[in-house]
This record gives structure tokens, sequence and C-alpha cells, in this order.
């Protein structure tokens, strides 16, 4: 092989690795959640059967999204366990009566209006179609956000190159219309769009 | 081995192949894109479960009631609340940015001694120094309020006076109760039985009263529904009501006596009236010289006045001429004219009126910032925003919009008896503090307004008449306690009492005033106590030169 | 739901107040930047004065509130948009802008028959705080893109949702209701459903007092007028004549 195809070839390796392997790394960064939640607690010990309990429609339809902490403070006004999540939980956030900052996996642009409403009552379609069975885990999901664009990883989805992709990742524009697409549910702009 | 220009080339050109292959062109192009439209500098909307509120807009004593949008404590939206009886839903341009209002730029934070900042407690000794050096006067400018009783009772311990800045539709109703003894805040206007209104410049369909309350009425008799109703502008420039009246009668300005006058001739020679006086002096040649109009003019628009029976004059101030014409016409204290709404009621001393020589003035932050007082003494301004220079010696940061809870009184112009509340729903800044509030923490022993206020709903409620109006109607005489007639009051129910008999109201004149006012042309933003216009009324006004902008205030 | 919203202005009871333009420009967070004239500023909703001519005791004025009139055929924006970031929506007819996708070319603004289209000549900005009070509905857009009326496309999505929330399918009416329309003291602004013969706003646009701002140019506005007055009227019509009133020449650009 020439000496010019090696070298060639070596700047070729180079990119490749760094744009699969480095870029995915640089590209984001991680945080922390608050408090270490564990959905598979609250829904053994608990007796939390339905997603809908904490993460409910409200009457004028708006979806409640992650509970206020009114609501953990329904059961978490005073300790109830041993865990050092819930310590935090009460000792940071409920006894001074300040929200829990969480770190919202599906946040959307503002100008997007997504209707769970529409989409859980009406379309019937189960929570598990879009979230998939993270209302069982064991351990609060790695958070991971795009240092550019400021969105949660799970908004492209895992897949640096959206390739072989897990049914419920991503959540872009184009994954919305894929879905709606396939039901033949036509929306226009308008329908989606603030 | 040397490495060459050419091995970076080549090596570059086996990168930038690489590259192509890999996620990162596609994708920075997408993060990129998405970057760019999210500078951090764009401020963000509020996040968080939106509630809706009914409350009543504070901000002049119309008391209009509103709808609030709120999140996470604060107030994002803003509409008219569509129960109230008297606004029925509508808000005067402003409301609309009302809640906005608190974050104005001109919002006062900090005690003020002239140029420099200073505290509370600084001024609460000046005052009480004051108090105890000499009479102290008390001005207000939304009377009737429990906050008001609290003023006027500060005053009635010492040996002080306490005077009120009343609207226009108020003043305009003091002739009757110098020739009745009924004060002119237990008097209202009842248009909704009138067929027939001469309106002498009073921008009825243009901020007159609480907005809602003429314009609906005036829409629905113009679409048809219910008996007629003919509005009459009598102006001198085509402002708004009259572009939109039956008839514009283009006077001259200023010469609203000369054509009262005239009119009240030729309706009583004419015999048009049950009235047989008083008759005016002045002749209807020399009317019809002064008002620019002739005399057929003013003929034809005394037949007209009364072809449509009940008719009512409405005055856009205290002139006395239009008030006998309403005399003339049978209007003072009969259906569809001028009616008295309550039993009891208290005769109000104007601010126009002679103060005495006072140690200090206090004056509350209801009171436009245009009432200027020529005084030696000391000033003791309260208000939330600051109108411009002050000639104030202090002043005081009061709450803003909706950020102390108050009582609404019956507003202005209104035929009815009303009562309302409207809470705090917005959080204060620490440094604010209300004139009533000050009083009471300089003199512990006077009741705080919130205690008036409830003594007050048990007043009504023991009293057992009227209706409370919010998303249904309930009879006051069917609730079971005062905790039910409260909780009602606070979640935005009005209390209404019941139409009383028009002719409660007795009026005797023997002689056509001679006494005539001044009457000074007011730009359409004068009555609108705040100081300052919501920021986006100066950008909307002055976007579309719908209005001229207002004349930055001085006080 | 295959509605078609349009309005139905009463110019006969517009005085000319602006509440209107106040409650469109809450409703949408629109900022309050005080540098901006009528060449520069940002209307949705702007009222127009206008007369017969005449002065002295002959003159008549009257006001004309103008905002997206919605074109339904051939509309303008929606040919020249190079982003395509304008629709007319099929489900309801309005024709939907989207300022996000928009790269400020300002082509549609030029097309736009009434003027209709304003642009972010600046970035937003509000009063220290005031962010707080903004509606929380509607996003707030960046400076070089153009916005106009949506017909409170906000509220329409809110009334959707309540409806879903109940288990209905359609929406109730009395739940979307734009804000000009919910603020006009008068009730000069109707709003309904033209593709409904039942609707009231419907009846209206087919009353022989109705009347569409340059009708002859085809372009099907949603957004009728009605007048009994008929200088009014041929105003409307006129080809040259007397334009709106304004202190300062008005030239939207």
């Amino acid at each position: 092989m020439s000496r010019n195809t090696l070298i060639f070839g070596f700047g070729l390796a180079v990119a490749l690795v760094a744009g699969w392997v480095g870029f995915p790394r640089a590209l984001y960064v991680q945080r922390q959640q608050p408090l270490e939640f564990r959905h598979k607690t609250h829904a053994e010990k608990s007796g939390i059967a339905d997603c809908s309990e904490c993460h409910a429609l409200r009457e004028d339809g708006a979806f409640a999204g992650i509970p206020a902490m009114e609501k953990c403070a329904g059961c978490h006004s005073e300790r109830i366990g041993e865990s050092k999540a819930e310590a935090t939980l009460v000792d940071n956030f409920i006894k001074p009566g300040h929200e829990t900052p969480w770190l919202v996996y599906a946040r959307q642009p503002a100008n997007v209006w997504f209707s769970h409403a529409i989409h859980v009552k009406r379309a019937g379609l189960a929570c598990t179609e879009c979230h998939s069975t993270y209302g069982e885990s064991d351990q609060v999901r790695v958070y991971q956000v795009n240092r550019i664009s400021g969105y949660s990883r799970d908004i492209w989805g895992h897949s640096i190159s959206r390739l072989r992709r897990a049914p419920h990742e991503g959540m872009k524009m184009s994954d919305c219309e894929d879905c709606h697409r396939r039901h033949n549910v036509e929306v226009g702009c308008l329908g989606c769009h603030e | 081995m040397k490495v060459t220009r050419r091995d970076l080339l080549v090596w570059s050109a086996g990168a930038a192949a690489g590259l192509v292959v890999t996620p990162v062109p596609w994708k920075l192009l997408d993060d990129s894109s998405i970057w760019s439209q999210n500078w951090p500098w764009i401020p963000q909307p509020t996040r968080g479960p939106v509630e809706v509120k009914q409350s009543a807009c504070t901000l002049c004593p119309n008391g209009c009631g509103m709808r609030l949008k709120m999140a996470a404590g604060w107030p994002v939206g803003v509409a008219g609340g569509s129960s109230h009886p008297i606004s029925r839903g509508a808000l005067c341009p402003l409301g609309f940015g009302a809640h906005q209002l608190n974050w104005h730029p001109e919002r006062l934070r900090t005690v003020r001694r002239r140029a420099t900042t200073s505290s509370w407690s600084e001024a609460k000794a000046a005052f009480a120094k004051a108090c105890s050096e000499g009479p102290v006067v008390i001005i207000d400018g939304y009377p009737g309020r429990a906050a008001s009783s609290v003023l006027e009772s500060f005053n009635q311990k010492r040996n002080g006076s306490y005077r009120v800045v009343l609207g226009r539709e108020t003043r305009a109703l003091a002739p009757y109760e110098a020739w009745s003894g009924v004060p002119a805040s237990a008097l209202g206007y009842d248009l909704e039985n009138a067929q027939t209104i001469v309106s002498f410049g009073a921008p009825l369909l243009d901020g007159w009263g609480p907005p809602g309350r003429f314009t609906r009425l005036w829409a629905e008799r113009v679409a048809g529904a219910g008996p007629q109703l003919r509005l009459i502008q009598a102006d001198g420039s085509l402002s708004r009501t009259a572009t939109r009246a039956w008839r514009w009668v283009p006077v001259q300005a200023g010469c609203e006596t000369a054509l009262a006058a005239g009119v009240a001739r030729v309706l009583l020679e004419e015999r048009l009236v049950l009235a047989r006086g008083p008759m005016p002096p002045l002749t209807l040649v020399d009317a019809a010289s002064q008002t620019g109009l002739t005399t057929d003019a003013i003929r034809d628009l005394a037949r007209t006045i009364v072809a449509h029976p009940p008719a009512v004059a409405i005055a856009n101030d205290d002139n006395p001429a239009i008030a006998a014409l309403n005399v003339v016409l049978g209007a003072a204290g009969a259906s569809g004219g001028i009616v008295r709404r309550s039993k009891p009621a208290t005769s109000y001393v104007g601010a126009d009126a002679a103060i005495p020589s006072a140690r200090a003035v206090l004056i509350d932050s209801s009171v436009p910032w245009d009432f200027a007082r020529q005084t030696d003494a000391e000033v003791f301004r309260f208000a939330a925003w600051d109108g411009g220079s002050s000639k104030a010696d202090w002043l005081l940061p009061a709450p803003g919009f909706l950020e102390e809870l108050t009582d609404v009184p019956t507003a202005p112009t209104s035929a009815i008896e009303t009562y309302a509340v409207a809470p705090s729903l917005v959080k204060a800044p620490a440094e604010v503090q209300s004139a009533a509030q000050f009083l009471s923490s300089i003199d512990p022993t006077l009741t705080t307004a919130e205690k008036i206020i409830h003594a007050r709903c048990e007043d009504l409620f023991r009293g057992r008449i009227g209706t409370l109006i919010g998303r249904d109607r309930t009879s006051v005489a069917k609730l079971d306690s005062v905790q039910k007639f409260e909780e009602q009051l606070w979640k935005g129910a009005v209390w209404v009492g019941e139409r009383s008999r028009p002719d409660g109201l007795r009026c005797e004149l023997q002689v056509w005033p001679t006494a005539a006012t001044s009457a000074r042309p007011e730009s359409w933003s004068a009555t609108w106590p705040a100081p300052v216009l919501p920021p986006l009324a100066s950008k909307l006004y002055k976007e579309s030169s719908l209005r001229e902008p207002p004349e930055r205030r001085n006080a | 739901m295959s509605a078609r919203y349009g309005m139905v202005i009463d110019l006969d009871r517009c005085t000319g107040c602006g509440s209107c333009m106040m409650a469109c420009a809450a409703e949408n967070n629109v900022p309050p930047l005080q540098q901006a004239t009528v060449r520069t500023g940002l209307t949705p909703m702007l009222v127009r004065k206008v007369s017969n001519g005449l002065e002295g005791a002959a003159r008549r004025e009257a006001f004309i509130p103008i905002m997206c009139m919605h074109c339904e055929h051939d509309t303008p924006c929606v040919k020249v948009c190079p982003q395509q970031a304008v629709e007319v929506d099929k489900a309801t007819g309005i024709v939907m802008q989207m300022p996000q996708r928009c790269l400020g070319c300002r082509y549609c603004m030029t097309a736009c028959p009434y003027h209709a289209r304003y642009f972010n000549w600046w970035d937003p900005s509000w009063p220290a705080g005031m962010e707080k009070s903004l509606n929380p509905g509607v996003a707030v857009r960046m400076r070089g893109v153009v916005e106009k009326c949506n017909l409170c496309h906000a509220r329409l999505h809110e009334a959707k949702e309540k409806a879903a929330a109940t288990g209905k399918r359609e929406i109730d009416p009395a739940d979307y209701v734009p804000a000009c329309v919910e603020a006009c003291p008068t009730g000069a602004i109707r709003f309904g459903n033209l593709a409904d013969r039942n609707d009231p706003a419907s009846q209206d646009a087919r009353s022989p007092e109705a009347f569409r701002l340059l009708a002859r140019i085809g372009t099907e506005p949603k957004v009728y007028y009605k007048s009994k007055e008929a200088w009014v009227r041929a105003l409307a019509e006129s080809k040259s004549g007397h334009g709106p009133e304004t202190g300062s020449e008005v030239q939207h650009g």
C-alpha cells in the first residue's frame, strides 16, 4: 500500500473513531437528578398501581407531568422510610417548601404542544408506548443533556446514528410524524405547534 | 520519516471523508439549528399548573370583575369577569395590561425622602411627629373601601380632615346633593331604563363608569335587543362616543351650559315636559349664538330628546345647568334618570374644597397622580408607581395590583348597590405598605381594614337582602352562614342589593343655577389613577396612532 | 372536525378603544418594546381610524380592526414562503404561521395585501420580573421572524385538550374564544365557524351589510366586516381615496 493510502486510511480511522466514539461522549454531559427516585419501590410498597395516580390529568385537561411536591408531601410529609433519597426529599424540599428541580427527559421546546389528554384518553395510547417500562424501573435513569442544544439525550434517542433504536427511543418531530403517519392521523402544523 | 505538508493534506482528506460517514456533521447541524433558536436571553413564561381565579380590578373605583389566569402564583392572563352584574365581562383597554403593572420600571419599592432613600421607621417617626404638632389632612382617591374607613377614623380622633378625590361621574352628581340633601355617593344613573340619553361631552362609550356597563347596554340596544336607546352626544369634537352615537350634536366646546339652558327653555316654553320651571334666564337666540347651533336646531334637539322617554342628561363635570335640565326633564328621581340607590350614605368633602392649613398631608395611593395641591405642609405620598417628579416630601411604596386584600364598594354611576372583595392574589414585594396599614401601625387602636371587611360581610349577611352573583345566583336569605357568604365573595362573587325606588330622590330647584364650572377637557387617561400605563398600552397606542400618548404626570 | 373559523366585525359597534389590541398583545406575549414606530411595530391586532374625508358637522369616522384575514383561496403568504413556515390548516381554516420555521426573508409581508404581518425587529425583552406574567400557552419568538394573528390557536389547543379530558369528540365553542373577541366591550367582534350555516357568525357573514376588505382580489378572506353606513362600505371597496388616518404616513414594509 502506498504511503498516501496509509495516511489517508489513518485520517479516516481517526475520524471514524472520533465521530462514533468520541463525539457522543463529548456531546452529552451527565447530570444528576436531585434524588434517587425508585418507581418500583412506590409501585410495590405503597400499592400505587397505575401511572395516573401520580401522573394525572388535571380538570382542564392539562397534564401534571412530574407531580408537584404537594403530591409527594401527601405521603412523605415526614419520613416514612429509611432511604437517603427520601431524607433528601423531606429535608431539602418538602419541609422548606421548594419544588424538587427534576430534570425532565421528555422536555420539548416551548413551541411544541403535546396533549396527554388527547393521546391517552382519546387515542387510548398506553403510557408504555412512549415511555416504555420506566414505570417499573428500579433506579432513576441517567439524565444526559446535549451540550449544544440543551435538550435531553432522550429526544434524539440514545443511538447517535438513530439506527437500531429501541421502539420508544426518540421524541423528535420526525418520531411524532412517523407515529401519526402509521395511525393515519393528520394534524398539520397547527395540531402540534404553539 | 519527515511529515510533509502533503501528508497533512492527505490525512485531512481521509479525516474529512471519514467525518462525513460519522454522525458529527449531521448531528452538529441539527443541534446548532436548535441552539440558534434557544438564546438564553429570550425570556420564557412561567411553568406550572394554571389556575383560574375570579376577582375584581382594583386600579380604579369602578372595580370591574376580572378573571385571572395564575401560574405558580403569578398572574399570566387577564380577562373580564363575565358574571359581574355591572361590568359584564368587559375591562378597559388598560385593564388588559394590569397584570404586568407590578413590574413596571417605575414601580416604587423603597421609601424615599426627597431624593434620598429612607425607611419606613423614619417615615413613621416623621408622621407621628407631624400628627403631634398640628392637624393632618388625609386625601383618599377611592372612598368607600374598608381602608378608607381606617383613613377616616384616624383623623376623627385627631384634629384633622378627611378629603376625597371623586371621579367625574360622581362629581356630576354634586348638584343633586345640593338640591336634595342626598349625598352624591348615594346616587346613580339608571341607564338601563332610559330610552334617550343626552350626553354633554361625557365619554359614555370611552371610559365612563365601568366600561362594560354602558358599552354592553348600548351594543345590545343598537342590535335591537330590548327597548330602543337613543344616544345623543353633544360634543365639541368628533369624540369616540360621538362617532358611534345615534346623533352627534356639534356644539362649541365649553358651551354645555348654554346648550342645556337653550334646551330647557324650549322644553318649558313648548310645554314638552310636566315641569313648569325653573326657566333659564338665557334666551334661545343667545343660546344659539353661544353654542354655534341655530335656534331651529336647538328646538329640534329638545323635541327629539322627549320623543322617546324616559330621557336623561349626563354631564361630564359638576355643571349644575345640566343637572337643572334633568330636573326640568323630570329625570331627577325617576326611573331611567338619576336615582337614589342606598339608604345611609356619607357626604364626602371633596379635596378641591379649601383645605385648612395643615401640618402634614397624607395622600393615599388611590389618588390620581395629577392631583396637585399647593401646600406648605409636609406631604406623605403613598403610591405604587412613580409618575414623575414629585413635590412630595415622602414617597412611600404602596401595594400594587392585587397585592393586598381590599374590598370593592359600589362602582360610581351604578343604580344598585354592590359589594365585592379582591383578595391578595399576588405576593407583594417586601417593602410595601398601604396608607391604612401605615396608620394602623401608628395607632394600634384603629380597626384594621381586614376586620372591617369581615364586619361588612357580616352586616350584609345579616341584612338578608340581595343576591350573590358569581357562577350561580344565590339569594342571601338562603345562605345559612356568614362563612358561606364570605367564601363566595372571596371566590369572586358580587353581592348585589335590591333596586331601590327611584323616587328616593327629590330635588327642590326654584331658580335656574348660575354657577358654572370651568370644564377642563380631560385626556382619555386622566381618570386612570395609576400614573403609569401598562407598557403594552403605551407601545400599542404609539404603534397604531390610535390615541395620543398621555402626558407625563407631575405631582 | 372540519371547520372554517372566521370573524365578523361590526364596525357600527367598534368604538376604537383598543381593548382588542391590548388583549391580543397580552395573550400572544408581544414584548412591550417602546422603540418601535408605526412602521416597525408589532401589532397582530391593529385598529385603524378611517373617515369620510369631510370636515365639520358632516364628518364621520369609524374604526377598523385589522388582523390576518385568514385568506382561504390562493393565500398570498403561503404561496411565497420559501420555508413553508405558513400553511392553511385543513381542519380549521386557520392560516398558521410558524415563527420558529421562518427565516425572516419577509417576502410574506410584501405579499400580504392587508399588511397584517409583522416582523420581530428586536429580541423580545420585558422589564425585570415582568416575564413572570407571560402567557405560558404561547411560545416567545426571537428576533428575525415574522408573526401574525393565529386566531389564538393556543386557546384552541386548550379547548381541544379540555374536550379530550372530558371525553368529548368536539370542542365546546364557548371554550375557544380568541382574546380580541373576549375583550371587545361592545361585542363588535364575532367569532365562529363560517362553514356551519347555523353558527351566528356565519349568518352575520351572509347578511347584506357584510363585506370584506379587498374582496375583488379574490383571496377569500375569512374576516368579514359589517356596517349599515354606506360610506364605510364604499371605503372598503374604493380603489383610491381616503386611507387610514394616522399621525404619520403608514407604509408597512
